[in-house]
């Protein structure tokens, strides 16, 4: 069990009296590439946002290294500069240049020296290919360029697992194979990746374990070869067939 | 055309005999607005910072209680010093200090009198403005922030406080503007500022209206000033709009780099450069 890195518990959360979470289980172990599919309002991206804290459970319990982080008094920056984050609107920080994006979290939140931070965030841009871009501002680059940069920004932390929330969503079909590109490499090299996607040639060839949400509940889990290949439930076959028939 | 003559004479005169004392008052309102401002903004600052940590019922009891009256008291600040003339302030701090501790705290320097007044009243409006240009920001900043695990504080000093400043800054020139002018009502309380030497040239030359009109032309002027220093102030901040792209690699080319048709390209065959990099190789034996 040393190789497991999170572990979900139960977990359930409500907005209001609208719940959107429900009962949720599942783990995640050092080097899995996680994918996590379902039609949209199913509760992915909140079950996301909830194991990085960004939205706090209502119920249930998430172990990191068998410690809760929903538990109070937890100390949730230190925890979430273990566990990186890509988000489908980039968020990268607008006052400042592409380097500085991948150097602020190192320097403040690590206590890097500027140097050590610098080549650092210069190793994981060049991963991106964006080391051109630099000295470029968030609004000057496009969207593509956005979320490479966005992710070699999480990728400089040295996060144990990185969390992707639907990072092609808001691109355009072609800016979308370079992010995926520059995700793939990084599962081919053994990062631990929890991905929400629509990309289902994504989820069916990168990843090694596939779950697929409905109304709030993991509705089906297991390899993608079995979850494509061979689905058990008839919600599961609908929804993959609406992929299909693309 | 005539009344014009008899103006500009009427100007001369005044100014020849009370110029010096025109240029001291701008001199003392420019400083007065230039500083009530700036501890305004300071003011302003420190209480939209206040009013904006996040307060979650995780949180907890003593730390919820604590924002609560802090709360309670920046939003009480803001309506007495918002909702009240700035002239009243004047005097109910000028005198009614003296008045409450029986002449033991008192102003002796009319200086620290007024930059105070003017200082509380611009701080109201500005922790105003400061809270509306924190929540302005965009929730995914914050967010984008916390993924990489900064604190509250680091985010709002690195990521949000920079933006929120480039956001307000229109309205901090709003507040100096309006401090500029408006410190006119510090007469009441005798502060020599640029109003108050009119009234003084005026109570002993009595030529109210060549006098005003000098008014409204150095009042007209400091403000056209201001506003085009702060029009320049925000041009810097924003920044240059292109960017250089960095080559690592000396020997590509990025895009949109031209050079002229007849000197070809490094990947032209035909270009001296290609030529001489071939030949340079071809010299040393390598491939």
């Amino acid at each position: 069990m040393e190789d497991m890195i999170l572990q979900v518990n139960h977990l359930s959360k409500s907005f209001g009296t609208h719940e959107v979470l429900r009962d949720i289980d599942f783990t995640v172990k050092k080097g899995d590439v996680t994918s996590i599919i379902g039609a949209s309002g199913s509760g992915k991206s909140t079950l996301l946002r909830c194991i990085n804290l960004l939205e706090i459970p209502t119920s249930g319990e998430i172990l990191y290294h068998g410690k809760n982080v929903v538990a109070k008094g937890f100390n949730a920056p230190a925890y979430r500069s273990h566990v990186g984050m890509v988000f489908q609107s980039f968020n990268l920080f607008n006052n400042m240049t592409v380097l500085e994006n991948c150097i602020v979290g190192q320097r403040k939140v690590l206590k890097r020296s500027r140097e050590e931070a610098r080549a650092h965030a210069m190793q994981y841009l060049e991963k991106v290919g964006m080391t051109p871009y630099i000295n470029a501002k968030p609004r000057q680059i496009s969207g593509g360029q956005k979320q490479r940069v966005a992710i070699a920004r999480a990728l400089a932390m040295d996060p144990e697992v990185l969390l992707f929330d639907e990072p092609t969503s808001a691109l355009d079909p072609e800016m979308v194979g370079e992010v995926l590109s520059v995700m793939r490499s990084l599962a081919q090299e053994g990062m631990t990746m929890l991905v929400v996607t629509h990309e289902m040639a994504f989820a069916r060839d990168v990843s090694n374990h596939v779950v697929y949400m409905n109304g709030g509940v993991i509705c089906e889990e297991g390899s993608p070869e079995a979850l494509f290949g061979d689905p058990q439930k008839q919600e599961t076959r609908d929804f993959l067939s609406r992929f299909r028939n693309n | 055309m005539e009344k014009l003559t008899q103006l500009c004479a009427d100007i001369a005169k005044l100014w020849a005999k009370y110029g010096g004392s025109y240029l001291t008052g701008m001199r003392n309102t420019l400083v007065l607005a230039l500083v009530a401002t700036a501890i305004g903004c300071v003011i302003g600052f420190v209480c939209g910072i206040l009013n904006t940590i996040p307060c979650t019922d995780r949180d907890p009891l003593p730390k919820r209680i604590l924002l609560r009256l802090i709360r309670i008291i920046v939003r009480v600040y803001v309506e007495v010093f918002r909702g009240t003339p700035m002239v009243l302030q004047a005097v109910f701090i000028y005198y009614g200090l003296p008045y409450f501790t029986d002449n033991a705290v008192k102003f002796t320097n009319i200086w620290v009198a007024a930059m105070l007044v003017v200082s509380i009243n611009t701080g109201a409006y500005m922790a105003e403005s400061v809270r509306g240009g924190i929540i302005s920001i965009d929730p995914g900043q914050t967010e984008g922030a916390k993924a990489i695990g900064m604190t509250h504080v680091q985010t709002m000093l690195h990521v949000i406080l920079p933006q929120a400043l480039r956001n307000i800054m229109p309205q901090i020139g709003n507040n100096f503007i309006i401090n500029v002018k408006d410190t006119s009502v510090m007469f009441i309380i005798g502060f020599p500022d640029f109003f108050a030497a009119h009234r003084a040239a005026v109570g002993a030359s009595y030529l109210y209206f060549p006098s005003a009109t000098v008014e409204m032309a150095g009042y007209l002027c400091m403000t056209l000033i201001a506003s085009f220093l702060l029009r320049w102030v925000e041009k810097k901040m924003d920044g240059s709009s292109n960017y250089e792209l960095v080559q690592e690699d000396q020997l590509t080319m990025t895009a949109g780099t031209y050079n002229h048709p007849d000197k070809g390209t490094p990947f032209d065959e035909h270009s001296r450069e290609y030529q001489s990099e071939r030949r340079r190789r071809g010299r040393k034996g390598v491939r």
